[in-house]
């Protein structure tokens, strides 16, 4: 028994041996394919989590205003970041956290577990919050500086600058467009350091510097745009728009010295808004123009030969064309009507005619050449080329394209096709941005007035100046006049195309847009007026964008340092009938009290649509002028009460009014301290409230 | 008592040799570990270490004094006291990082559970010895019982590593007691299936049998990065600090992972990490080597046991220490889950020096009394 057993106890000790031995090789096998096959991978690995690279983040660029006004900047925030792998507790971590940065423990432990280099916890500390942090001294977390994107004029020209994003990365507008200038090269420093974060004070040290980004120096005018952006916001709180825009440019070079919208948006929360807002509906939307579009057929027909400035024509009221009808807006028509005069009547058929005598062929040529259907080319993401028919289009279509329906143009086309007119003939391209420059202000790139092509000659350019001067003068652009500064433009009343197919119809279905320039001899400024929708009957351009234009044009040609020109005086005691078309009944009978005339005005109120005699005509002093109302055509509204709209911001006080049926007749800026008539007063649905707003005192 | 000078002469020199090398080799490990730990006194873990390796030794020569023939008879009293200081130790022991495991008597922490791993040595062999019938499936219900006791008691603490080592010791024992291969082979994979169960009920919710923590470990093992900042942690710095270290190391004192702290626990759990790192596979393949001399004497000197007793002592003896190296070095090569056991003779604790050294004596205790004395 003993024998055996010792015999048996022997040959399990041997195999208690060859068992641990094969153990053993194994630990060796595995031993070795750490330490000699993957042994390069892992002491890279280990030199990979001891140098960890601290990104030193470039400067972006600041962008200027033409001169040199800071309108995008970057400012130093301390922000906290995570570096999730070397927080050792999360729990604990996040709950000594979560006091400081006010968000729930879960919320923040979530955040460190989660697999990625670096989680930025907040990105605004104060002082303060910062220095918590830095107390708590706890593995994986730190502060950094980090530029931040901030926009000092808040939502001025927003929707030209765009904004920048948390990573300081441009989304929008030029900030994204001039991403690869603005953003600049971020360095790093390169340091040992050991499981605790803390550098290793012999350890590798390795610093790239940054490389901060270039400034962008714009064509933008800081003072124009402010004015801009008052006046639009005015002018579509007045007309009960959706939105509106304003461009306006030098037309002889092509800069654009504004460019502004409502509503807007403050990039530096650009959050917190619509995007709808951010869009720069100026250069990424098209529309169609309607009767602003009369100033290139307009130009056309002149250039080709189809009509001199005398030319007559009679308005067929309803005229038959390629299977199909272009009517007056006027009940009745114009009758005979030379050239400028079916500019200022702003008469359909006879554009529809002149289109047609031009052939799509030729026609489509200068639309060509004027710029529509293809990108301007300007500094800016998103341009839209807009669209216009093929020149083989049928012949309706290309009637319809003489009075401006039946294609699609950006304000921005519509604005250097009036440049060129105003400039002598030449389409100039337009630019956003005039210098790009170097950290050390040295110029990099720089952009100059571009010529892309003449489009008509000098003498017809001079010609059309003259027609659409009278236009203001004489016809529907009478609102936009500012004495001294000799407006030129055209009016738009476009009717909006539905979803559905077809125009809108019935209230807020119209665009109403002024496209202008002045002065009417020499232009330094031209610009387009839009305003979207329209809620006020009527909605005429005339009405609601020709004054907005008026108001802006004024300050900024004043801005600009243009002399204004002396009035002329009647030479004897014979007068010019003063253009009161488009004016509300007041103001009409103010002006021509002031000629020396006298009014017939029976009972109406509203707006003048027509006056007789016409504008230009040498009276008598005296002499009776009869004025016709919108009114007169289409009923009058029912009785409403005025509310009381004092202490409200204009956005407010408008919608009140709105709501009663009322208009508002916005003066100054801030919150409603006068009103007129009185809250209380029984008016008629459609008429005006006065409401004088004046900034806050505080 | 009766001893005989002439004893000592059959003392094992290679085994203690080799014992000695392993404990030299684990305090320069300890100093480079922990040196830099406080500044004011580089030599403090050191000092201690070197301390317990003292009086471990002064113990283990002094148990050479007792004919381990002696234990057998004391067998039933040791096995009682050591199952009431197990059961003390959850009641009684402070809780360090969730554990019951230690005893703090004045600046020392002992941990009973390591010395429960030599009483239930000597008991099972003894009761291992005494037994005819292992033959027969039956015979394996006793030596279950007396193993399992103390497992279950050790699991409390709670301590999977330690019962994963009297496991060890258990099949070693059985083993080498002849107990057919196949009963062996039946009763680890019921065992498996047993702890599979346990584990997916915990997992799933049902059961709280395995603690969270322990659970996580072992997901870890399967996939390290599966929880690369918490329990993989550990592993993977392991695994690079052991890969960096390549063929000769980066020297010793200049690991940049246990100098620059991304190693955890680097002078107790993962000082096979260090040696890897700074020694490189020259000095881990050394120490893996020295395991295997201590192994290769022990199993020699178990063949030339005078009896089945202390045969079985060895057996149980050389399964603890080669348990804890396969355990301790699979795991800080990430081919063994996370335990927490001692590398022996090296890592920092006191108690677990002792208990090798101890054991090697037990051994050396064996061997010396081979021989019936004749005069």
């Amino acid at each position: 028994m003993q024998r055996l057993s010792w015999m048996m106890i022997r040959r399990r000790i041997a195999i208690i041996f060859v068992a641990a031995v094969f153990f053993l090789v194994l630990l060796s096998v595995r031993l070795s394919y750490l330490q000699i096959v993957q042994a390069d991978r892992l002491a890279s690995l280990a030199l990979e989590q001891r140098l960890r690279p601290v990104p030193l983040l470039a400067q972006r660029g600041v962008i200027y205003d033409r001169n040199m006004n800071t309108l995008a900047a970057s400012m130093s925030f301390e922000a906290a970041y995570a570096i999730p792998v070397e927080v050792r507790d999360p729990e604990e971590t996040a709950r000594r956290l979560a006091p400081i940065l006010n968000r729930p423990v879960e919320e923040i432990e979530a955040r460190l577990r989660r697999q990625r280099a670096v989680e930025w916890l907040k990105l605004r500390l104060t002082p303060e919050e910062a220095d918590a942090i830095r107390r708590l001294d706890l593995p994986g977390i730190g502060i950094q500086e980090r530029p931040l994107r901030y926009y000092p004029n808040g939502s001025l020209a927003a929707q030209v600058i765009g904004f920048a994003g948390i990573d300081n990365q441009g989304l929008e507008g030029l900030e994204r467009q001039f991403e690869s200038y603005l953003k600049g090269q971020d360095g790093m420093v390169v340091q040992e350091r050991d499981a605790t974060g803390r550098t290793i004070p012999a350890g590798i040290e390795r610093r790239i510097e940054p490389v901060h980004g270039y400034d962008l120096v714009l064509t933008i005018d800081k003072v124009i745009q402010y004015i801009a952006e008052r006046e639009i916001e005015r002018g579509v709180l007045e007309a009960n728009a959706d939105w509106g825009l304003f461009l306006g440019v030098n037309p002889k070079t092509g800069e654009i010295l504004a460019l502004a919208h409502y509503p807007t948006f403050d990039p530096n929360d650009y959050a917190a808004y619509p995007p709808e807002t951010w869009r720069n509906r100026a250069i990424t939307d098209y529309f169609e123009p309607g009767s602003t579009f009369k100033m290139v057929t307009g130009a056309a027909a002149l250039e080709t030969g189809v009509a001199t400035l005398d030319s007559v024509f009679v308005d067929p009221v309803t005229l038959q064309i390629g299977g199909g009808r272009v009517s007056c807006w006027r009940p009745g028509g114009h009758g005979r009507q030379t050239f400028v005069q079916a500019m200022e009547n702003s008469c359909n058929p006879i554009f529809a005619l002149l289109a047609d005598a031009m052939t799509g062929e030729r026609f489509h040529k200068f639309l060509t050449a004027f710029g529509f259907g293809s990108r301007t080319g300007i500094q800016f993401p998103g341009e839209s080329p807009g669209v216009i028919p093929e020149p083989n289009a049928r012949v309706l279509r290309w009637a319809n394209v003489g009075f401006g329906q039946g294609i699609g143009a950006t304000a921005l086309q519509m604005v250097m096709a009036a440049s060129a007119i105003a400039n002598g003939g030449e389409l100039m391209k337009p630019y956003l941005v005039k210098e790009i420059r170097a950290p050390d202000g040295t110029v990099v790139e720089s952009f100059s007035p571009q010529v892309v092509r003449r489009v008509i000659s000098a003498k017809t350019a001079e010609e059309m100046r003259g027609v659409l001067r009278s236009v203001v003068e004489n016809g529907s652009g009478r609102q936009a006049d500012v004495p001294g500064y000799r407006v030129a433009g055209k009016t738009g009343t476009a009717q909006i195309a539905s979803p559905q197919g077809g125009y809108l119809q019935g209230p807020k279905s119209n665009m109403a847009s002024f496209l202008a320039f002045a002065p009417a001899d020499d232009p330094v400024f031209a610009g387009i007026v839009m305003l979207y929708k329209v809620g006020q009957e009527p909605s005429y351009g005339g009405i609601w964008a020709a004054p907005v234009f008026a108001r802006i044009a004024e300050e900024a040609l004043a801005y600009l340092g243009v002399p204004r020109r002396e009035l002329e005086e009647a030479a004897d005691d014979r007068v010019r009938v003063p253009n009161v078309i488009n004016m509300e009944f007041p103001d009409a009978e103010e002006v021509l009290l002031a000629h020396g005339l006298t009014v017939q005005a029976e009972g109406q109120r509203g707006f003048v649509v027509e006056q007789t005699p016409p504008p230009g005509t040498r009276v008598e002093k005296g002499t009776r002028v009869i004025l016709t109302f919108y009114e007169e055509h289409h009923g009058h509204g029912a009785h409403v009460t005025v509310p009381d709209v004092l202490g409200r911001s204009m956005k407010d006080a408008a919608m009140v009014l709105a709501r009663e049926g009322l208009r508002i007749r916005i003066e100054g800026t801030g919150y409603a301290v006068r009103q007129d008539p009185e809250p209380g007063t029984q008016l008629h649905e459609g008429d005006a409230v006065t409401v004088i707003f004046a900034p806050p005192k505080d | 008592m009766d001893i005989d000078r002439r004893l000592f002469r059959n003392l094992d020199v290679p085994l203690i040799a080799v014992t000695l090398l392993l404990v030299v080799f684990g305090l320069v490990a300890v100093y480079s570990a922990t040196f830099s730990l406080d500044p004011g006194d580089p030599y403090r873990y050191v000092r201690r270490q070197l301390a317990w390796a003292a009086a471990g030794g002064m113990v283990a020569a002094v148990s050479l004094l007792f004919d381990y023939q002696q234990w057998a008879r004391a067998a039933r009293l040791i096995y009682l006291a050591t199952l009431i200081i197990l059961a003390a130790v959850p009641l009684f022991a402070p809780s360090i990082q969730g554990a019951r495991r230690w005893f703090v008597v004045g600046p020392v922490q002992l941990q009973p559970s390591e010395f429960a791993k030599l009483a239930i040595i000597v008991t099972l062999a003894r009761l291992l010895a005494a037994r005819e019938e292992l033959a027969r499936p039956t015979g394996l219900i006793g030596p279950l019982i007396h193993v399992g006791l103390p497992i279950g008691l050790i699991l409390l603490q709670p301590d999977l590593g330690t019962s994963l080592i009297f496991i060890a010791i258990l099949f070693g024992m059985l083993f080498a007691a002849g107990v057919p291969l196949r009963y062996l082979v039946a009763l680890g994979a019921g065992g498996a299936a047993l702890f599979a169960v346990a584990a997916y009920a915990s997992l799933q919710g049902w059961f709280p049998l395995l603690k969270e923590y322990q659970l996580r470990r072992l997901l870890v093992f399967l996939d390290p990065y599966s929880d690369r900042t918490g329990a993989g942690w550990n592993v993977i710095q392991s695994m690079i600090a052991i890969g960096s270290g390549g063929f000769f190391g980066k020297g010793l004192f200049s690991g940049s992972q246990t100098q620059l702290r991304f190693l955890p626990a680097r002078h107790t759990d993962f000082i096979f990490s260090v040696i890897g790192e700074e020694l490189g596979f020259l000095g881990a393949f050394l120490l893996l080597g020295l395991y295997f001399l201590l192994m290769w004497r022990s199993l020699r000197l178990m063949a030339q046991a005078k009896d089945t007793f202390g045969a079985l002592i060895i057996a149980g003896v050389v399964s603890m220490i080669f348990g804890h190296v396969l355990v301790n070095v699979g795991m800080t090569l990430g081919i063994m889950p996370v335990t927490g056991l001692p590398l022996p003779f090296v890592s920092v604790g006191g108690t677990s020096l002792v208990t090798n050294l101890l054991g090697v004596a037990m051994i050396l205790n064996v061997h010396m009394r081979r021989h019936k004395i004749l005069f």
